[in-house]
């Protein structure tokens, strides 16, 4: 009796060797996608085009499904909501990061696009040069310590029709906004988990649950929606945040150049403001 | 941690956050304009600066009491959003004639947010953004 036992626990400990390692393989390799990695493509639901964000459905996620604050973080956010019908909004945004996970889908007023690649699906925005994301749906997992970023580590796996994201490796700066004035930043240990789906054939529904437990009292579950456009006049046009902190001008040498425009408060005025 | 660097950064964007208001970073929400103020003036198009995150109209007006022309700032939307609305980077050219309506900054400074931009010599009026959310738009 005692030797099947054994014999099980050896047989178990070598069926667990043998199993795909699930830790992260920092010298893993990219295998060249196959023909059939393209085919399998074409099975995927259509995503096409350029999705446009409803900002009133924002705003009513805003008002009617607010994020679940810790009192403390209430209060902030009220202060914030003050200062912004003062004319004094907090400035979020008014820097040239990325908007960062899940802010982004949050709150963003620009399109954004999406690539279906073996193994990634990619959501290429605009807005701002460096505001994508990467999600790779590969079956890789999460690796064990991820370098902290604006958009985070993001695998992804295709349920049927829903691509479901789990993100992870957010940096704790990066802010949870609900609009471009109120938000505080995650603070650390933010998670969160998405299924997109089309809610009917030219609208993409993206379902959140943001767990952010240095923020908030319980996960808060949230969704937005982005619209289909199809003209070509939609088509993502490079976007370089930093571009507009700049003017365009010749110097002495006859080059073009970019010379720094004079902001007062965040905005550019006129240069005999006082 | 392995980007130090990166995580400086930001912990140096905290604390510029946590302290006075930023002078030199361009993208911002609208609420220091006064939303419920219009200005409407003739000026001359100084440039017409098609970047993002906003564009801006810079505008040359002349005092009604007489002076040298005063410079004005009319920021709008992106050059994505004001494309799908109609409007190129050529839409306005410096010298341009030009009647603006614009929300003002609340602080008095020259600088506005813009609702509207006639050219004078031809009439055409230009609108930011459509306003319409819908699927397929054209």
């Amino acid at each position: 009796m005692q030797l099947q036992a054994r014999n099980l626990t050896l047989s178990l400990i070598c069926v667990w060797l043998a199993l795909p390692v699930r830790a992260a393989d920092p010298d893993a390799v990219n295998p060249a996608p196959t023909p059939q990695d393209w085919q399998r493509l074409a099975k995927l639901p259509d995503w096409s085009g350029v999705w446009t964000p409803v900002i009133s459905d924002q705003v009513a996620q805003e008002k009617g499904n607010p994020p679940p604050w810790k009192p403390q973080i209430a209060k902030q956010i009220g202060h914030m909501y003050a200062e912004e019908a003062a004319g004094r909004p907090f400035p979020i945004i008014d820097h040239c990061f990325p908007t960062g996970m899940p802010s982004w889908m949050l709150i963003t007023h620009n399109a954004f696009e999406v690539l279906f690649t073996p193994g990634r699906v990619t959501l290429l925005g605009e807005g701002d040069g460096n505001r994508l994301r990467r999600i790779y749906t590969d079956g890789r997992p999460h690796p064990a310590d991820p370098d902290p970023s604006f958009h985070g580590h993001s695998i992804g796996h295709w349920a049927n029709d829903t691509l479901v994201v789990d993100t992870v490796g957010i940096l704790p700066e990066v802010y949870l906004a609900i609009t471009e004035a109120a938000g505080v930043p995650n603070n650390g240990d933010m998670h969160v988990v998405e299924h997109l789906h089309l809610n009917d054939p030219d609208t993409l529904a993206d379902d959140l649950e943001i767990t952010a437990g240095k923020v908030l009292i319980k996960p808060w579950r949230t969704t937005r929606k982005f619209y289909r456009q199809r003209a070509r006049k939609y088509d993502i046009v490079e976007g370089v945040c930093e571009q507009g902190s700049f003017r365009e001008a010749v110097d002495q040498s006859g080059n073009s150049i970019f010379v720094p425009i004079t902001f007062h408060n965040g905005v550019p005025v006129g240069s005999d403001s006082k | 941690m392995k980007h130090t660097a990166v995580r400086a950064w930001c912990m140096i964007l905290s604390a510029q956050l946590s302290g006075a208001a930023p002078n030199a970073w361009g993208h911002h929400s609208f609420a220091m304009f006064e939303p419920f103020k219009s200005f409407t003036f003739k000026a001359t198009v100084k440039t017409f600066q098609w970047t993002n995150p906003h564009v801006v109209l810079w505008v040359l007006v002349q005092p009604e009491g007489g002076g040298a022309p005063q410079e004005w700032s009319v920021e709008t939307t992106s050059p994505g959003v004001l494309t799908r609305s109609g409007w190129s980077r050529l839409s306005l050219k410096p010298g341009d004639r030009v009647s603006v309506t614009f929300s003002p900054l609340r602080d008095g400074s020259h600088g506005g947010q813009l609702h509207s931009v006639t050219l004078l010599e031809t009439g055409q009026t230009l609108v930011p953004g459509s306003g319409k959310e819908q699927p397929g738009l054209q």
